[in-house]
């Protein structure tokens, strides 16, 4: 148990400040009637990762889950619920009866894999100091060693987009036909 | 394509010359009056209330004979006149305007047959109560006359 | 480390960014209201103090001592969140402007990074103030502001990737340490990138549309959406959208002299330090303030199709020209 009026100590109950952040972002993220405050929810969690990341050595992984989830994703979702929702708030509709015992035995079977795997991984050492060639060697490790998997998740992405473009041009092509047999 | 290029040339040139013409307005000399620090000078035709002209001497000309008073619109002028004892003309002893009915129509200065009347060139008015613009003419020449 | 000195070196980080960020609020409103009036041919405040340099603490203690209204249908969590939340992000993004050699408060290695992460958020805060007022124009006005930020976010990145290729580095310190003189400055072509000065345009063009300054202040369009997002905010409220939005304003050209004008360096490479920094800084606010007031709102079409159609190509293109450049350096 360490003082916790030191250095060391302090920063230990920012973990836990940092942990509570999570928990209450995914609650309100999951439980928030109006679909901004549960956006709202989901950027404190991600926030709250982004600590943990510092908290563990990685203040660039950290600084990219804010810059990518806190502002890009939610930002995506914003601009979502913006085109999607104009009448503003609606309710939802009642849940399926077994959806609650559904969900419950789907997040303890998700629990208890990563639980699992967390346990069994030899995790590396949290490095003492901050590397100052951290972000070079990011960048190394991204071009070299995990080139394959980086090129394979921007063809996903690739997908992606392509996909949603075709989607976003059906809608439109549809359209025009539609319009030009009435006139 | 050349016509994307020539519109953000032209669209950047004219922004530069706008930049250029707000920079020189805004090295070049202030313009406004600072109001209640300056004033201009009111130009000569300006109607303010009426007021009673002085001559060389300091005094009015007024000769107490109505013709303002009768031919007011709105009977906003009041004057009173005594004739002392021996004396031949009658002296002017209270002239008042109120000026809360005063339409600025200018028949009193018209009408006057010894052009004892002007406009004054007061704009500055501003009063807390209707007893302000009801005002003592005669006082405020002979204040001037001082 | 032992506790109380660094806690005592903690707090005063945090008192001397606060200070500053409210002395530069004053200057700046100050500033902006003298130029303005200038660029009009009036004088702007003249009446506190000596050339009405008091008028900004007039205003401050004006709206200190109004009450914050919340609306009645408002979100009133979301409503008090926003403009507390704009105020921390704009205060956080100083702890790595580097003022001057040894005057930062953290010198961290990837300081350019965490000024991006969390001006990137700055926009949900703009967002949830909006929308928690359940006001139509506050909605219109958060709507386009995100829209906006969206779009200008990336040619700016863009350029900023750029720059970090050219200085192989992200911590602001060693990018200043870099640009020893006028001649060595990163927005000249002959160091880096030859297209750098048009780098340095887009960049200050996307500072303009990321702190929402007319031209592109569409989101608190006067004349049509009232106030904007901020239409329901009353008293220190509204003061705080104030303060973050000229926070904003200071760190866009903070890092702009950053990465293209030599930050706290002197042009000719002498007495190197604090000053130049501002002198820099506030240059280019000035320059900021010199546009708001030429130009007028532009058309929300209008400012995306520049973002997506002009901004973007182009700092592709300054990008790949880099690239290309700093790979065979012999044809340039």
């Amino acid at each position: 148990m360490m003082p916790l009026f030191t250095v060391e100590g302090l920063a230990g109950l920012l973990f836990f400040v940092f942990v509570l952040l999570i928990i209450l972002g995914a609650l309100a993220a999951t439980h928030a009637a109006d679909l901004i405050r549960a956006v709202s929810g989901l950027a404190l969690c991600m926030v709250g990762v982004a600590g943990i990341y510092y908290f563990l050595g990685s203040p660039f992984l950290s600084l990219m889950q804010i810059l990518i989830y806190a502002g890009a994703i939610c930002i995506a979702i914003v601009f979502a619920v913006m085109l999607a929702e104009p009448q503003g708030v609606r309710k939802f509709r009642r849940r399926h009866p077994i959806a609650g015992a559904g969900g419950l035995v789907a997040s303890a079977l998700l629990t208890w894999g990563l639980a699992s795997l967390a346990l069994k991984t030899a995790w590396p050492q949290a490095p003492e100091q901050i590397n100052p060639g951290a972000l070079e060697d990011v960048g190394r490790a991204m071009v070299t060693t995990f080139l394959v998997s980086f090129e394979l998740i921007s063809l996903v992405l690739m997908i992606v987009i392509v996909g949603a473009l075709v989607l976003a041009r059906q809608g439109r092509s549809r359209a025009g036909p539609e319009k030009s047999s009435n006139s | 394509m050349s016509g994307y290029f020539k519109e953000i040339y032209d669209g950047g040139k004219s922004l530069l010359v706008g930049m250029g013409i707000t920079f020189r307005y805004m090295v070049q000399p202030v313009v406004t009056l600072q109001y209640p620090h300056e004033t201009v000078p009111m130009t000569p035709r300006f109607r303010g209330h009426i007021d009673l002209a002085c001559d060389q001497a300091g005094n009015h000309k007024c000769i107490v004979c109505g013709t303002c008073q009768r031919n007011c619109p709105s009977g906003c002028i009041s004057l009173k006149g005594e004739k002392p004892e021996g004396a031949k003309k009658k002296l002017l002893i209270a002239y008042q305007l109120d000026f809360t009915k005063c339409s600025l129509c200018g028949t009193c200065v018209e009408s006057c047959p010894t052009d004892a009347l002007i406009f004054s060139k007061n704009y500055n008015l501003a009063g807390l109560s209707g007893q302000e613009f009801i005002l003592d003419l005669l006082k405020r020449q002979e204040e001037r006359s001082k | 480390m032992s506790l109380f000195p660094e806690i005592i070196r903690i707090m005063a980080y945090v008192v001397g960014v606060l200070a500053f960020v409210g002395l530069n609020a004053a200057f700046l409103v100050w500033l902006e209201r003298k130029v303005a009036g200038h660029i009009q041919r009036r004088i702007g405040p003249k009446e506190v103090g000596p050339f009405g340099v008091l008028q900004p603490v007039a205003d401050g203690i004006k709206l200190i001592s109004k009450q914050l209204v919340v609306p009645a249908q408002a979100d009133s969590l979301l409503f008090r969140l926003s403009p507390v939340l704009t105020m921390t992000l704009a205060v956080t993004v100083f702890v790595v402007l580097p003022f001057g050699p040894s005057l930062v408060a953290r010198d961290i290695n990837i300081g350019l990074l965490l000024i991006f992460a969390f001006l990137s958020i700055n926009v949900l805060a703009l967002f949830i103030g909006g929308w928690g007022s359940n006001n139509k124009y506050a909605v219109v006005s958060a709507i386009r502001a995100v829209s906006q930020n969206v779009a200008y976010e990336v040619p700016m990145l863009i350029i900023v990737i750029t720059m970090v290729m050219i200085t192989s580095s992200m911590n602001l310190n060693v990018i200043v340490s870099q640009q020893g003189n006028l001649l060595q400055w990163h927005i000249f072509p002959w160091n880096g990138s030859i297209l750098s000065p048009l780098a340095f345009l887009i960049f200050f063009v996307c500072t303009l549309a990321e702190t929402n300054r007319a031209p592109f202040d569409l989101g608190e369009a006067e004349s049509e959406l009232v106030a904007g997002f901020h239409t329901e905010y009353s008293g220190m409220g509204f003061g705080l959208f104030f303060l973050g939005e000229y926070a904003s304003v200071f760190v866009g050209c903070a890092l702009a002299s950053i990465l293209f004008l030599g930050g706290w360096q002197c042009p000719l490479g002498i007495m190197p330090g604090v000053h130049w920094m501002l002198i820099k800084t506030y240059l280019l606010v000035f320059v900021v303030i010199w546009v708001r007031w030429t130009f007028p709102r532009t058309t929300l079409y209008g400012l995306l199709n520049l973002s997506w159609k002009v901004l973007v190509p182009f700092s592709l293109v300054i990008l790949l020209v880099t690239a290309a450049q700093l790979k065979m350096p012999w044809p340039f």
